[in-house]
């Protein structure tokens, strides 16, 4: 009598495996996840200098944006939670952390942060790219790029505000506890 | 999952790695991807039976893990989530597909007389061609249960059907499959 399936399939297992997809499916995964341009060049920039990094970051960040002004869908009333309940997720997450960063960079003293109101805005979780995408992601729901644009602007910004305490850590400066120039909105 | 051999990359997965893909750092998803896209691809093409499919189901499965990246809680269990992942989206692709898992008609699993007396071997590739013929529904739990490590409940769970039609399913499917290598060898 042949002995079991499931005790063939158990001692043939690796034997039933091919190999691995195509190579160019990580292009096509990247290509989608929108990193190609944005990730790979800016972390190499901020180790060299933080500033100039993070205003890159945001110019790339914001010219982004501009992509997903080419169609408007009429205004839609509707909360991201029901329209793209894994992005509402995705905020919650991404909106703590990345506040929990800006109050430490907050309590630095302005001079030894380096950066002018502008920036600063710039950094703040709700700016205008993410007002901007935001209401982008409501007005067209189902847009997958829009909602990769989101998650990366969110990586990208907790990315950077991650570099630039660093940065400051290593200078030893030691943040001013009591002065808070403004709290972080969400 | 049932406590066995996992085919997974062994590669070490740390948590600073997985940090490193919540910051949006795509070398260090390209190293998670590298690490499992071989077995999960394996996974897409046993489940959807073609290859063009499994690499669509793949893709789509691997941006679904970049973005829901925030919710794994630590390294140690990125296999099962990963997998977890492509196993849906592989579903997913299956009902796109219109294949249905509730089987309406429950028939009693035809087990042919004088099994004790049966002289066969199995392959692998017998094995193979064999469940690759089988309809979609049986393939599906069949894939589950024997390759991927998933008990009958949480098949029963991912599939919407209850625990005692996975179990018929599986043995019907488990008899097919003897049926056609058995066939397989006598044509040899």
């Amino acid at each position: 009598m042949p002995e079991d399936l499931e005790r063939f399939v158990q001692q043939h297992r690796e034997e039933f495996e091919v190999p691995g997809p195509s190579p160019h499916l990580w292009d096509a995964i990247e290509k989608e996840l929108g990193t190609q341009q944005g990730g790979a060049k800016i972390i190499p920039l901020v180790k060299r200098n933080w500033f100039r990094a993070a205003v890159i970051a945001l110019l790339l960040i914001n010219a982004g944006t501009m992509f997903f002004f080419i169609s408007r869908n009429q205004q839609r009333k509707a909360s991201l939670a029901v329209l793209a309940p894994d992005v509402a997720e995705a905020k919650t997450y991404y909106s703590s952390r990345i506040n929990e960063k800006l109050k430490l960079i907050n309590a630095y003293p302005l001079e030894e942060l380096g950066l002018d109101s502008a920036a600063r805005k710039e950094l703040e979780l709700r700016n205008e790219t993410y007002k901007t995408l935001e209401k982008e992601l409501k007005n067209n729901p189902g847009n997958e790029r829009i909602k990769a644009a989101l998650i990366r602007y969110y990586q990208l910004k907790l990315d950077l505000l991650d570099k630039i305490l660093e940065e400051l850590q290593e200078k030893k400066v030691t943040p001013e506890q009591t002065k808070k120039h403004y709290e972080a909105e969400i | 999952m049932k406590a066995s051999a996992t085919n997974l990359n062994q590669t070490q997965i740390t948590d600073t790695l997985i940090d490193r893909c919540r910051k949006g750092d795509v070398r260090a998803f390209r190293e998670l991807y590298n690490a499992y896209s071989g077995a999960m691809y394996n996974i897409c093409l046993r489940m959807t039976n073609n290859v063009s499919d499994a690499e669509d189901t793949l893709q789509e499965a691997f941006i679904q893990v970049h973005r829901n990246i925030h919710k794994l809680e630590n390294a140690g269990s990125v296999s099962a989530w990963i997998k977890r992942i492509v196993v849906n989206h592989c579903l997913n692709t299956l009902r796109k597909k219109k294949v249905y898992f509730e089987d309406p008609e429950v028939v009693e699993v035809e087990v042919e007389d004088g099994l004790d007396e049966e002289h066969f071997s199995w392959t692998v590739s017998a094995v193979k061609s064999a469940i690759e013929t089988l309809p979609h529904g049986y393939r599906t739990v069949l894939n589950l249960y024997l390759f991927e490590d998933y008990s009958h409940k949480e098949i029963a769970e991912m599939l919407g059907i209850s625990e005692s039609t996975t179990k018929t399913q599986y043995m019907r499917a488990k008899e097919k499959v003897r049926q056609i290598v058995k066939q397989q060898n006598a044509t040899r």
